[in-house]
């Protein structure tokens, strides 16, 4: 009997992966536990091991799409066997995302908004493995091609048309989109339309004035996470400034113990981290998640931290951050940013309800004022800025240039009003200008 | 109300102006001179014809080497100018009928913006204010004349006044070894004339490929034109110009001064401002659909600064006319081609191999004596030349072809077809050339990649 192969889940706030490469082709010979394909989150790769044995009878995605998992992916069985049964499933499955039947989506109740869309191509474009095979062969982009098939299904003789059709290519242009692995556009800028090499390699310039990219699953994550931020609570920023000749001092004094053998170099950071999370412990109504109908309230501190990667933004987590000295604070703080950045966090402390609290800090791209996007469900997010000098009254008459370190808080107005919001920012910064610690 | 007002009408101007009347546009061309601008009067055809003069005189002489003997050939100044006079004059009245053919208006004065209303600008001449819907801006460069102390205007020439000159003088100093420069110095010396020519680089012809240009210095330097290199002139004093070499301070008397050390946009005089049209660096900023910043207003020509060549300009006004009709059309300049009428003659397309050094590109380049071609042997009794061709490294597009020899300027547009249609040597190796003609040295060169 034919066996269908299921895209795995990875984790919980995994909604769908990519096939990143198919390892065996329809008609191969598959002995369990075979590598079939390999495929990725927006965090990790994986292979998926065959369970079954038999002929690939079909492979329903090509490679580079992207498929919601527990969905099937592939059919095993013997050749000439009916697969029709487990291609309904599929189309069953694809039709109605909502229904789910494994435990782990029932507690998801958002499973509709959450199956992957594509964002800023429009709709999904449907093509078969063979017309994306034959497209990548004659180096011509799917975009703008109308379907024959099923459903618009693009089939083979759709891209054969296609091609021919379009602007030919100069053969520098086609040989070199076949070195970079990119399609060749429909319409290109040389003699009589011909696409040239400068289409390929700049085609802001010379071609079309924009072109279409895909997105990554992690920029359809964070674009999800943002706007639901922004849609679904009551935010609004307040901004003061606390005197950072304390955090100068200190700062210097931290590069000098790490230049003399200190294992963390303890930045300016690390330091409006620790005040944060001393004010935290002043201000429990700060350190929560909202609930809608309840408020849950921490007793320890878990500290996010965003921090841009090459992939966008991540926010880890340092769980009972109020635990630690400032050293060990600077250690897992560092810890954390370098896992994200090597993509190798454990994805559990990325998720926003992992932190009790977020600090975002922009002050080294000398930003001097910003709103930060709370990570739902937590109430508050600090923003820190960079330092400037500025005239203050030092007293007896003197005036003098003081350096200031901007701080924005953003807070969530259905947990928290202004005046305990204002309050606990004043706590930050008197945390801030009255900072001890020895290291 | 016009559909396009042209400002300008020289190669771009007019050449946008007969585009637009085949397309049915109503047009106004205003020129503050006469029909075909610096190109037609005292730039390409003028001295074209002189040089050709040149060249006919120059084989006259050699004629002994082809078993031809002439007894005591002169030459007839007045006439060879009356020549080029008659042959601009006649160029001039088919642009003009050229015009009237597309029911263009012409409008033989000064031309300035005056504003802008809702849906055209206004240009006013004569006191007149005409209203258009798109402006072409057209109105070419001129010559550059350097601050250099002692320097009167009056006292020394440009290309416009040497046109003009009555008797070959006996001495000619040349102050800039760029193309115009090359090219009067090559006209003057084949009349007799000494020539000297003072260049502040370290070689003539600025950006052209240096094996050209170092090839040409030594042709002329054997037929008696003196060259003084990384020289910057630092008095003029009558008719004697003071440069300093090395350090050391040198000195040419000489009967004429031409000042040949580049050309500037023309954006005086337009009232630019009233619009807020965008400069950059003394041209007018445009994209590659010659629209500059503000809505409606295109320029095309040398007023752009970026190339300078009349079949540019042409073709920018042509570009300029598509998009102002709607159809996208884009300037390409990588497959340009530029000639150095001198003789013999350079010409060039494409990336010179100091630019692909500079640009870090990796190519690969062959040269051949243009003697590999027999047409060439035929024609050019001891005479030199060469063609080079540069290819990018790892696909093997032709990128610059580079020509120094007799007939170079009429075989150089093959090469820019190759260029622009992006060709590989693969490609161009399945072109048949006509034989014998010295255009097989270019399918020489390209397979000379194969050794």
């Amino acid at each position: 009997m034919a066996y269908p192969v299921i895209m795995p889940r990875q984790g919980q706030s995994v909604e769908s992966c990519i096939i990143s490469n198919w390892n065996k082709k329809e008609g191969d010979q598959i002995k369990k536990g075979d590598i079939l394909f390999s495929y990725e989150t927006d965090k990790a790769a994986f292979e998926c091991e065959s369970e079954s044995e038999g002929v690939l009878l079909k492979c329903l995605y090509a490679e580079g799409d992207e498929v919601p998992v527990l969905k099937v992916v592939a059919v095993i069985g013997e050749p000439g066997e009916p697969i029709g049964m487990h291609l309904d499933e599929a189309v069953k499955e694809i039709a109605k995302p909502g229904e789910a039947t494994s435990p782990i989506e029932i507690e998801e109740k958002k499973e509709e908004i959450l199956v992957p869309m594509e964002y800023g191509a429009g709709e999904r474009i449907k093509i078969s493995p063979r017309a994306r095979k034959k497209a990548e062969d004659l180096g011509i982009s799917i975009d703008n091609i109308s379907g024959s098939g099923a459903e618009g299904r693009i089939i083979e003789q759709d891209i054969i048309k296609a091609a021919e059709t379009r602007q030919p290519a100069t053969s520098l242009a086609q040989a070199m989109a076949k070195d970079l692995g990119r399609t060749i556009p429909a319409q290109g800028s040389g003699v009589g339309n011909r696409v040239t090499s400068y289409d390929l390699l700049s085609p802001a310039v010379a071609g079309e004035d924009s072109e279409i990219r895909k997105i990554s699953n992690m920029r359809k994550i964070i674009a999800a996470k943002m706007h639901e931020s922004l849609q679904n609570s009551a935010q609004l920023t307040h901004h003061t400034s606390a005197d950072a000749r304390r955090l100068l001092e200190l700062r210097k004094v931290a590069k000098e113990a790490f230049e003399k053998g200190l294992s963390e170099n303890i930045t300016i950071n690390d330091m409006v981290c620790y005040a944060v999370i001393r004010a935290l412990k002043k201000h429990p109504m700060a350190n929560c998640h909202f609930l809608g109908d309840s408020i849950k309230v921490f007793k320890k501190v878990h500290l996010g931290l965003a921090v841009d990667t090459e992939r966008g933004l991540m926010v880890p987590t340092v769980r009972n951050a109020d635990d630690l000295s400032i050293q060990g604070l600077a250690g897992q703080l560092k810890g954390a940013a370098n896992s994200c950045k090597k993509g190798n966090i454990n994805p559990e402390l990325l998720a926003s309800e992992s932190a009790t609290f977020s600090v975002s800090n922009l002050g080294s791209y000398g930003v001097e004022l910003f709103t930060p996007v709370i990570n739902l469900p937590q109430v508050a997010i600090l923003g820190v800025n960079t330092i400037i000098s500025r005239p203050a009254d030092l007293g007896n008459g003197v005036f003098g240039f003081v350096p200031y370190i901007g701080l924005s808080l953003t807070y969530d107005h259905r947990a928290l009003d202004g005046a305990p919001a204002s309050a606990f920012l004043r706590e930050i910064r008197l945390e801030i200008e009255n900072l001890k610690f020895t290291i | 109300m016009y559909d396009i007002g042209i400002i300008g009408g020289g190669p771009a101007g007019y050449v946008a102006a007969e585009r637009a009347g085949q397309k049915g546009l109503s047009v106004v061309l205003f020129d503050k001179k006469k029909l075909g601008g610096v190109c037609l009067n005292e730039g390409c055809i003028p001295t074209k014809t002189l040089l050709y003069s040149a060249k006919m005189y120059d084989q006259a002489k050699d004629g002994s080497k082809y078993g031809i003997q002439c007894s005591e050939v002169t030459f007839d100044f007045a006439k060879i100018m009356q020549r080029k006079n008659k042959v601009v004059a006649k160029l001039v009245a088919g642009v003009g009928a050229a015009m009237k053919k597309g029911n263009i208006e012409v409008v033989f004065a000064q031309a300035e913006i005056a504003g802008r209303a809702t849906d055209h600008i206004k240009i006013k001449a004569e006191e007149k204010i005409f209203e258009c819907r798109n402006i072409i801006l057209a109105t070419g460069s001129e010559a550059f004349i350097p601050p250099i102390k002692g320097l009167v205007r009056e006292e020394v020439m440009t290309n416009r006044e040497i046109l003009e000159i009555k008797a070959v003088p006996q001495s000619l100093t040349i102050i800039g070894g760029g193309v115009i420069g090359m090219e009067f110095a090559s006209f003057f010396n084949s009349m007799g004339c000494k020539v000297s020519v003072i260049e502040m680089l370290d070689e003539i012809l600025g950006p052209t490929d240096r094996e050209m240009s170092v090839l040409l210095r030594q042709e002329f330097t054997k037929k008696g034109i003196a060259f003084y290199l990384g020289s910057k002139v630092v008095e003029i004093k009558g008719k004697e110009v003071i440069f300093e070499q090395d350090g050391k301070t040198g000195s040419m008397v000489s009967e004429e001064i031409l000042i040949s050390v580049g050309r500037k946009p023309v954006i005086q005089g337009l009232n630019l401002e009233a619009l807020g049209v965008e400069i950059e660096r003394g041209a007018v900023k445009t994209d590659d659909r010659c629209r500059t910043n503000i809505p409606n207003v295109y320029a095309a020509g040398d007023i752009n600064g970026f190339s300078l060549l009349a079949h540019t300009a042409s073709r920018e006004g042509e570009v300029a006319v598509n998009n102002i009709c709607g159809t996208t059309d884009r300037m390409r300049y990588h497959a340009i081609p530029s000639i150095v009428y001198t003789n013999p003659e350079i010409a060039c397309v494409g990336i010179t191999e100091e630019e692909a050094k500079a640009k870090k590109i990796a190519y690969k380049v062959r040269t051949l004596p243009m003697a590999y071609a027999g047409r060439f042997v035929v024609e050019n009794e001891g005479k030199n030349g060469m063609v080079k061709i540069i290819v990018g490294e790892k696909f093997n597009e032709i990128l610059g072809v580079h020509m120094i020899g007799n007939p170079a300027s009429e075989m150089i547009f093959g090469a820019a077809i190759m260029i622009e249609m992006q060709m590989r040597l693969s490609d161009a190796e399945q072109i048949v050339f006509p034989h014998p003609t010295v255009s097989e040295i270019l399918k020489e060169t390209v397979f000379a990649f194969k050794d």
